[in-house]
């Protein structure tokens, strides 16, 4: 039997045969346009993961079916509007067209979401009561509403027929308003609509009686729901069970996507997109438990993403169909590379939610390692083809992500290429950021580089800090820098880095300075490394304390991640301090002083450390660049015009005949941004190279 | 004195010429019965000597004059030897006559003689090195005792002397090519092989004809063997043809299982096959043996076990299952000896009788009895591939233009990439075509070619009841076995079909203007042809055709078309997995890389899956359809 065969056994879903077992779940793409639709870039985006042989493809996480359940906060799709049905029918073919399925999910958000904006909404909930993660207060849901907004999810089903699409799903998950009654711990209404277990379930099951009665029992209709939502106060799993077998007993449901915890508090959010801290599949219990009481098949999104996992959990029999979400936004062909026996050339997803926090910022979602994904409609490829003219020399310096993204770029177009890093290993600060606990997965980004570019046959030189007699010596035409940079601990003096008093963030993940007994973090940045510092610290013994001048220590790590660093810096005792500046570091003795400042009041106060830590980002490491600039044809520089626009840069019609070269640098040697504005950079570029 | 002697040596040796022929003539009568036209097959022969046989001779240019000539030389010198010198016909003309015969065989003999000096690997040695001498001999001695006749030189050169030398030569000559010819030395081959041409069992291979299908086991009638056990159970055209064997070893320079280093001889099988029915040990064989089986230590009569229960037989079975059915063998012999009929047989009687498939063989029989694929997937699983095609199914249309059989690549997931390649083919050009869907059942040729002609009738029964169920007018496959077996071997079972390789099918289609293609840009391409499609089926030009049309210009290996070398997976060899010293799509893939081919186009899943298991760095393997999908440009869709 074929290694993936279960992967590849299609399956039916009410009337509709899906050609395998892999489903990309639904997910706010933060992609609609014009009101809520499902515009250029959206369609693309879908159509990518049909091309790529995904069996099923359930978009828009969140659509919303009312006006009073905002959609502009994320760009969500809007069914609220006959106005929607031409788009779906563009999605609808576009997927089609390659042999996929499409569904949506449609929702009434009640309490979750924003109030402050757009139409000034009033927002809706079974008995009123505030939702924390969005700080969302709600008015008390009136009975006259819940039949509209009953009335509104059948409307939003059939404009998603009559567009074509392959089905609905009811989202009674992440607290919309189906699960906000189910949910003793919002729902403290004594009316038909609260109280007992029938009147809790009403409202959903006025709304799937609804929805089947438009739509007929020839369109899919399924339903999302949780498997437990993990608060003493909130449904078990036992209760999931009894509600998932309730509605499966209506025979009106289709399908049961089941996911793990409930999310209106921030702790509770970090399981629903377990980042890379999370061990595999981490909820799939949860799903067997519900599948075991439905008739209905079962999916299960969180954490599937690898073949060989997908494999083992559909041949377990545990659920019926497998989410493999953030997979296909690392990589939306997935499912062809499986098929063509290419698996070491899947970009897999390493959990660093870059896409998912991202979307909680009402910000696009992106890919940390893909650049490509959801660019696909400004000509982004996913193939990278080979160029038709002429085959260059191209050296790129510094394996870092920008370096080993051009350097695959560039060879995918057939050019030669020779990356130079002065490391031993490819990475740059990827490989520090692996360093730390609970992030090593981060290398996953390097690792599926080392193996494209030695099936790229990419020329290494390795433990190589390449100067400008070195690139010269490779007779380049194109020289692409993306050294990097060095930690900018010096940027003030009081700091004693010139004296030795403090230590980068870098040497400390790096090894290269032993922990002391009792550390102080200062970080200026608030984003991974220094927490990550802090933990590693910790984890190694020291005692810790993480300051910082900005609000919050990890105030710029998106909502599913920061949860994951609180578990495991608040149980090693990390003390974690906002609002003061470190002002100055002296030597006393055998101790080091910090001495901080409070960024409000101007009072001072001072820890008596043995070592101290600074985070301060990035300086850009620009020597090189300007070593060369004068030399190269185009001074270095890039065309900004045409690399926003995602065309060639006009000076690659230049000839580079000679000693003669183009220069660029991209990365953190321009400025220090992350992994994935360093990917972005290298890809537009290099593409058409 | 010589007139007195000569009549004498040539009825005499003719004499025994005839016992000889009478006493192989009854060992050949060993064989079981076949029902060939014994008249019309000996009015045919003059012309499936000189036209069919002498084309295949004439592949090897020098071997094929020097055959004209000596072997010409000789038929005519005999003829005219027997009237001047035997019937003493005082004829100048003949005798002239016999004089230019003579010089034809000596200067024949002369390049025979000329190629022993260094023979060639393939060629037997032996009695075969003294052949030139005894054709000098012959052509000699008859030159010179009729110089007198013709009056050039007196005839008192007729002293004793002389004439004893004369006679000597006499004797030698008449000595090989009359006595000899019946009684097991070099010349046996033109007694034996032409009457085997006359008698041979596959007429159809004349006049430019094919005839590959394997012939079918009755299992009705109860006097007839499972197979093949001993000698005595092939038929006796089969041993006559075995008979006819000149040990040249063209078979064997083309035998991939014999490159690659497995126990497989196809020269030294029929050469055991000889023994076989003569009795005797292979201790005087003067070839290349099996690899890694010596010589000497196996022995057979008409009568005993070909492959011993216990000891040595005739034969080992491993040299039988190294066969991968390419017919590089039976292409290459100039006396058209059919190898791979002789091999199913005896395979046969392993399967059948004796339940001795080895390996995998066994397992993959009772997945086909079990679950009518190989290797026994979920019959219900055969559609998965296309599950998001929506591919018309014949039960559900009933009729169609062409029906699209998948064969057991169904279940494959890289031969999934062709067909669905294909389908995307048959789209572009609007064909009007279905499929079986669940229904299809494997072609049986594994079963057939490993022996298992029960679970191959079995299957080839069952799946001409279903299409005789619908209504289609022709079946187009991707599949050069399933296409083979479909259009040659199920019309003994009733089922006639119009059936044409996807190549060949595509071809068509672009040559009725179905079908446009854009400028290729992608590597360069050779084309390994299958077996089954070329060999066996003689297509050899629709491929080659069908890349040319999309631009792509193909760098011919050197061995290909007729003599393209087997990928090693037909025949079920994979699955018997004897081992060799290389493997046989390791020695394909140097062939294709020696071209320096970035892509190798084939047209069998077989082949495909062959070569891709090939380690890397090597040229991409992509099937011909996968090929001219890539080229496609299809007509803008109605918006």
């Amino acid at each position: 039997m074929s290694q993936f065969d279960a992967i590849f056994q299609p399956i039916q879903i009410g009337k509709l045969t899906i050609r395998n077992r892999v489903v990309s779940t639904a997910h706010a793409e933060v992609h609609a346009t014009d009101g809520g639709m499902t515009t250029d870039r959206y369609v693309k985006y879908y159509e990518e993961k049909a091309k790529g042989g995904c069996g099923l493809c359930i978009c828009g996480g969140s659509s919303v079916v009312s006006i009073d359940s905002p959609q502009a906060w994320w760009s969500s799709v809007n069914l609220s509007t006959d106005r929607i049905i031409p788009h779906f029918q563009n999605l609808a073919d576009a997927v089609h067209k390659h042999g996929g399925k499409i569904m949506i999910q449609i929702t009434h958000m009640g309490r979750r979401s924003r109030w402050d904006g757009y139409n000034w909404t009033t927002l809706v909930s079974p008995s009123g009561i505030r939702e924390p993660v969005h700080r969302s207060t709600c008015k008390t849901i009136e009975p006259e509403e819940i039949q509209r907004i009953i009335g509104d999810y059948a409307k939003a089903a059939r404009r998603a027929k009559e567009g074509g699409l392959d089905g609905v799903e009811l989202s009674a998950v992440h607290q919309h308003l189906i699960d906000q009654f189910w949910s003793p711990r919002v729902n403290k209404r004594t009316d038909e609509w609260g109280g007992s277990y029938e009147n809790r379930m009403r409202f959903g099951m006025e709304v799937l009686k609804a929805v089947r009665e438009e739509v007929g029992p020839d369109f899919v209709v399924g339903m999302r729901i949780c498997g437990d939502e993990f608060h003493p106060d909130g449904l078990t799993h036992e209760d999931m069970k009894q509600i998932a077998a309730y509605y499966d007993a209506t025979g009106l449901v289709d399908f049961f996507g089941v996911i793990g915890s409930g999310c209106d508090t921030h702790n509770t959010l970090a399981n629903v997109i377990p980042n890379m801290s999370y061990p595999p599949e981490p909820f799939l219990h949860l799903a067997a438990g519900i599948k075991e009481v439905v008739k209905a098949p079962v999916i299960h999104a969180q954490n599937i993403k690898d073949p060989n996992q997908a494999q083992r959990i559909l041949e377990g029999g545990y659920v019926d169909m497998v989410g493999m979400t953030r997979a296909h936004i690392a990589d939306p062909h997935i499912i062809a590379k499986i098929k063509m026996g290419q698996i070491d050339q899947i970009r897999q997803c390493v959990g660093a939610n870059y896409c998912i926090d991202r979307q909680y910022q009402g910000l696009d979602v992106l890919c940390i390692q893909n650049a490509a994904t959801s660019r696909e409609y400004m000509g982004l490829p996913h193939i990278i083809g080979k160029t038709e003219g002429v085959v260059r020399k191209v050296v790129v310096v510094g394996g870092g992500p920008a370096g080993m993204e051009a350097a695959r770029v560039a060879a995918e177009r057939g050019h030669q290429v020779v990356l130079f890093e002065g490391q031993a290993q490819l990475g740059g600060q990827i490989t520090l950021a692996a360093k730390a606990p609970q992030r090593d997965q981060m290398a996953g980004i390097t690792r599926w580089y080392q193996l494209e570019l030695a099936r790229l046959n990419v020329d290494l030189r390795l433990n190589t800090y390449a100067d400008e007699a070195q690139i010269k010596a490779e007779q380049p035409d194109i020289v692409i820098l993306a050294v990097g940079g060095k930690p900018f601990i010096e940027q003030v003096p009081e700091w004693g880095a010139d004296e030795g008093l403090i230590v980068s963030s870098w040497d400390i993940l790096d090894g290269k300075v032993e922990p002391g007994k009792n550390v102080l973090v200062y970080d200026t940045i608030c984003e991974f490394t220094g927490m990550s510092t802090a933990d590693y610290l910790s984890e190694k013994g020291s005692k810790v304390e993480l300051v910082t001048d900005d609000v919050k220590p990890g105030a710029a790590i998106g909502g599913t991640t920061f949860p994951t660093y609180y578990r495991s810096l608040y149980p090693k005792e990390v003390i974690m301090t906002s609002d003061l500046a470190l002002h100055k570091v002296y030597r006393e003795d055998e101790q080091l002083v910090a001495v901080l400042e409070n960024e409000y009041t101007g009072q001072l106060e001072e820890r008596v450390v043995d070592q101290v830590v600074v985070e301060n980002g990035v300086r850009p490491d620009e020597a090189l660049y300007y070593a060369l600039k004068q030399q190269s044809l185009n001074k270095g520089q890039i065309d900004i015009e045409a690399l926003y626009a995602i065309q060639p840069q006009p000076c690659l019609s230049e000839s580079t005949a000679g000693d003669d070269f183009l220069l660029f640098r991209i990365g953190d040697c321009t400025a220090p941004r992350n992994t994935h504005a360093a990917i972005y950079d290298a890809l537009r570029l290099c593409k058409d190279f | 004195m010589l007139n007195q002697i000569l009549p004498l040596l040539i009825f005499g040796a003719l004499l025994l010429a005839v016992v000889g022929g009478v006493r192989r003539i009854r060992l050949w009568r060993n064989g079981r019965p076949s029902d060939v036209p014994i008249m019309a097959g000996l009015a045919a022969l003059p012309r499936r000597y000189l036209v069919d046989l002498h084309h295949v001779v004439a592949r090897d240019k020098y071997i094929s004059n020097t055959h004209v000539a000596t072997g010409g030389g000789f038929v005519a010198a005999a003829i005219l030897a027997i009237l001047v010198h035997g019937l003493q016909l005082n004829s100048q003309i003949l005798a002239w006559a016999l004089l230019a015969a003579t010089t034809s065989m000596f200067v024949g003999a002369l390049f025979v003689a000329k190629r022993r000096v260094q023979p060639p690997e393939r060629l037997s040695k032996g009695p075969w090195m003294r052949l030139p001498k005894s054709l000098l001999a012959f052509s000699i001695g008859f030159f010179l005792v009729t110089l007198p006749v013709t009056g050039l030189v007196p005839a008192v050169l007729g002293a004793w002397v002389l004439a004893l030398i004369l006679s000597v030569l006499i004797i030698w000559g008449l000595g090989e090519m009359f006595f000899g010819m019946t009684w097991g030395g070099p010349m046996k081959h033109a007694f034996a092989g032409a009457l085997h041409l006359a008698f041979h069992r596959r007429a159809e291979r004349f006049n430019g004809g094919r005839s590959t299908g394997l012939k079918p086991l009755h299992f009705d009638d109860q006097q007839q063997p499972l197979g093949v056990e001993k000698p005595s159970e092939f038929t006796w055209n089969q041993l006559l043809g075995f008979d006819a064997c000149v040990q040249c070893g063209r078979c064997e320079a083309m035998c991939p299982a014999f490159a690659a280093g497995q126990p497989l001889n196809p020269k030294k099988l029929i050469q055991d096959m000889v023994v076989g029915l003569a009795g005797g040990s292979d201790a005087a064989y003067a070839g290349s043996p099996y690899p890694g089986k010596p010589l000497g230590e196996h022995q057979g009569g008409p009568f005993a076990s070909i492959i011993a229960r216990e000891g040595q037989g005739l034969l080992d079975a491993e040299t039988l299952w190294s066969c991968t059915t390419c017919r590089a063998c039976v292409e290459e012999c100039p006396m058209m000896i059919e190898h791979v009929d002789a091999i199913v047989d005896m395979r046969r009687h392993l399967t059948l009788e004796r339940g001795q498939t080895p390996n995998k063989g066994a397992e993959v029989i009772d997945n086909l009895i079990a679950t009518d694929n190989p290797n026994g997937f979920n019959p219900a699983s055969r559609m998965n591939w296309a599950a998001d095609l929506a591919l018309p199914v014949l039960s559900d249309v009933k009729r169609t233009d062409v029906l699209l059989w998948m064969g057991d690549g169904a279940f494959d997931m890289r031969n999934q990439r062709s067909l669905r390649a294909l389908v995307k083919i048959l789209r572009a050009a609007k064909v009007d075509f279905a499929v079986l869907g669940n229904e299809e059942r494997d072609s049986g040729d594994v079963a057939r070619r490993l022996g298992d002609e029960a679970t191959f009738q079995s299957l080839a029964k069952r799946n001409i009841t279903t299409l005789a169920q619908y209504s289609f007018r022709s079946i187009v496959t991707c599949d050069p076995h399933s296409f083979h077996v479909l259009k040659n071997e199920y019309s003994d079972f009733g089922g006639q079909y119009v059936v044409y390789h996807h190549s060949t099918f595509i071809n068509h289609l672009r040559q009725t203007g179905k079908l446009n293609f854009a400028p290729y840009k992608g590597g360069s391409v050779t084309y390994h042809d299958p077996c089954y499609l070329g060999r066996y089926n003689g297509e050899y030009d629709a491929p080659r055709d069908l890349l040319a049309a999309a631009g792509i210009q193909v760098i011919e290996m050197e061995r290909s078309g007729f003599r393209s070398r087997c990928c090693g997976g037909g025949g079920g060899a994979p699955i018997t997995d004897i081992p060799g010293k290389q493997r046989i799509p390791d020695m394909r893939m140097e062939d294709i890389k020696q071209t320096g081919a970035e892509i190798v186009a084939v047209g069998c899943p077989q082949c495909t899956a062959m070569l891709e298991g090939v380690v890397d760095p090597r040229p991409e393997v992509l099937d011909i359809a996968e090929i001219i999908a890539k080229q496609l440009v299809e007509a803008e869709e109605a918006a």
